[in-house]
This record gives C-alpha cells, sequence and structure tokens, in this order.
C-alpha cells in the first residue's frame, strides 16, 4: 500500500513544477489602460517549460512583453511563449521582460488579481499577483 | 626704474584679477565629469524653434525653457513598462537631491511622442502620478518632429491597424539636458540610476 502511494507520487516528485515568486503588478493612474506586471519563474525540473497563455480575471488581455533597445530606441516585442529550460530562473523585471496587462477596470495599489498561467502541455498554475505603486 | 605707489597698486590690482578669473575659469570651465550621461560642454547648441502644448493647455515654447536645468524624456502614457520606470527613476532622482536650491532649479518635462491618445489632462494625471513637480508636453507630429529631429530623439508608431487606437511607440529612451539658456547640453542614456542623476545634477548645477 505504502509502495503503491509512493508510485503514485513519484510524477509529480520527478516534475516539482514551476516556482513563481514576487509577483506585482505596477499600478498607473486610471486614464492609462495598461498596466505592466513583473515576477520571477523558476523551473527547478530536468525538463523545459514553456508558458504559452496568461490571463486573469479583471483583465480583458494580457501577454508577454519584452523591451528591448535597438540603436538606441526601445521597442516592445511580444512573445507568443516563453520557454523556461530546466533549471532555469526567468525574471520579468522593468526594462525588460513583462506581462502588457489590459486591465477592465483601474487597478488599485494594494488590490491582488488571481492569474492564470497556461503551460505547454496544457495544465494552468494560478498566481496572485498584487498591484503596487 | 622705481615704481611709484600706484603702479604698485595697478599691478597688484591686475594679478587678483587675473587670480579670480583663473580660479573661476578653473571651476566653472573644467569639463563636468559626469557619472551617468554625457555633458557637451562648449558644444551645447540652442534648441530648434518649437512650439508643444503643456499639460494645462498652454503653449509652450523654447523661450518657456530658459531660467532652469531641464531633464526632457520622450515617451507615451500607454507604454506600460519603461515609462513609468524611468518617470519614477526621475522622481527618486528629484527626491534624492539634498541641496534645496539645486532641486529649485531642475524640472523634468515629460514629452509624449503619442499625441493621438496623449492629451492635456492624460497627462496631467500622468505625470504627476510620479511626481507633483512634473511637466507634460505634446503636440500634433509635425509639430513634435521640429523638436525631436534635431535632438536626435527617434519615435515612431508601429503595429497599428487602421484607425486603431491600439498601437505600440518605439521612442529613444535617452533624457535630453537642456540648460538655462535653452541649449541641448547634454544626454543621459538609459537605463537610468535616481542616485547617480541626482549626484550629476547637483554636480552640473553647482558648477555653472
Amino acid at each position: 500500500m505504502r509502495f503503491l502511494a509512493l508510485l503514485l507520487l513519484l510524477p509529480s516528485l520527478a516534475r516539482a513544477g514551476l516556482i513563481f515568486d514576487d509577483a506585482w503588478i505596477k499600478n498607473l493612474p486610471p486614464s492609462v489602460p495598461v498596466r505592466a506586471g513583473y515576477l520571477t519563474v523558476t523551473n527547478p525540473d530536468s525538463q523545459g517549460v514553456k508558458i504559452v497563455a496568461v490571463r486573469g480575471e479583471g483583465f480583458t488581455r494580457i501577454e508577454i512583453h519584452r523591451s528591448v533597445m535597438r540603436d538606441g530606441e526601445m521597442h516592445m516585442d511580444q512573445l507568443q511563449e516563453l520557454e523556461i529550460g530546466a533549471g532555469q530562473s526567468l525574471r520579468f523585471e522593468p526594462g525588460g521582460l513583462h506581462l502588457m496587462m489590459y486591465p477592465a477596470k483601474p487597478t488599485r495599489p494594494g488590490e491582488s488579481y488571481r492569474i492564470s498561467i497556461e503551460l505547454g502541455d496544457g495544465s494552468i498554475r494560478t498566481i496572485e499577483m498584487t498591484v503596487k505603486k | 626704474m622705481p615704481m611709484n605707489k600706484s603702479s604698485i597698486a595697478a599691478v597688484a590690482i591686475l594679478a587678483l584679477v587675473v587670480g579670480f578669473s583663473l580660479s573661476w575659469y578653473l571651476v566653472h570651465k573644467q569639463p563636468v565629469q559626469l557619472e551617468s550621461g554625457t555633458w557637451f560642454g562648449d558644444k551645447a547648441r540652442p534648441l530648434p524653434d518649437f512650439e508643444l502644448i503643456d499639460q494645462d493647455g498652454r503653449k509652450m515654447t523654447r523661450e518657456n525653457l530658459r531660467g532652469k536645468w531641464s531633464l526632457m524624456f520622450f515617451g507615451f502614457t500607454h507604454c506600460p513598462d519603461v515609462c513609468p520606470t524611468t518617470l519614477q527613476t526621475l522622481g527618486q532622482m528629484m527626491r534624492r537631491i539634498d541641496d534645496p536650491d539645486v532641486a529649485a532649479a531642475v524640472q523634468v518635462i515629460f514629452v509624449s511622442v503619442d499625441p493621438e491618445r496623449d492629451t492635456p489632462q492624460i497627462l496631467r494625471d500622468y505625470v504627476t502620478y510620479f511626481d507633483p513637480g512634473f511637466i507634460a508636453a505634446t503636440a500634433p507630429m509635425e509639430k513634435l518632429r521640429q523638436l525631436t529631429r534635431p535632438l536626435g530623439i527617434a519615435h515612431e508608431i508601429r503595429n497599428r491597424i487602421g484607425d486603431s487606437m491600439e498601437y505600440d511607440v518605439d521612442h529613444s529612451a535617452a533624457i535630453v539636458l537642456v540648460n538655462p539658456d535653452a541649449e541641448f547640453a547634454g544626454l543621459f542614456g538609459a537605463p537610468q540610476d535616481a542616485g547617480a542623476m541626482a549626484r550629476d545634477m547637483t554636480r552640473i548645477v553647482e558648477h555653472n
């Protein structure tokens, strides 16, 4: 019986899944219809994982963007998916990788939103993101 | 030939004048060494003629920039990442300038390169969110280019389908420094650091 339980646990031990840290949304005045979201994603597994979509209640759309400097000019590149390699940690941070979020109504500092992150295998992870000034 | 009293006095005065001029020259005309930007020194050049509309709907021309050191940042309010980060850095910079006289001599101007979406009222809400003293301005695209082109500030609307109001704006991330004579006097490249810029602005204001 114990052996069976262990056997059932094994796949989840082998794939601990992504770890999300420091997830927050930068607040902006109500007249601005976009927000940027930041977080750190760590993949402790021995296989790469892809983020293929991000959704959240309270947001009409969330995209993965990267601010890139080319010839002294800032561009925003949209990424259709984002791969986090085995053992890799990716940091979404100001001036780089960020979630481009379109709130349905203006956000306020202190609010929390549940954000769903869809992975390449179709599974969904839900994280909480807090709005900060 | 023995010198009389008045010629001794004349020589002494001359020596004093030369000494003062030299020390003034050494203090004020030496190149300013900046931590985080480029100082043009003698190569500062007058801003072009331009006309923008500020956050209160008033006209802003080159003449309005006289008398203060202006830091001009070019961006747009629908920019979620780089523009808020830069304006936040500039707000922190203002709060880190220790000397109130220096802080009073510096102003931050956010110039929107997205005049279609950024009305004066939206701009006022936006910049004062970062610092109540920040100024914002914009102008129709052709008028905007009369200012941005000579400064080497590039900006371009991208990914716009028809008249859709959803699009990106690529823009230079450098901050333009304008001196109290309304001359283009330096540049702070991205990414900017609040502490280094506060020290640099203190050096610049105290030096001049």
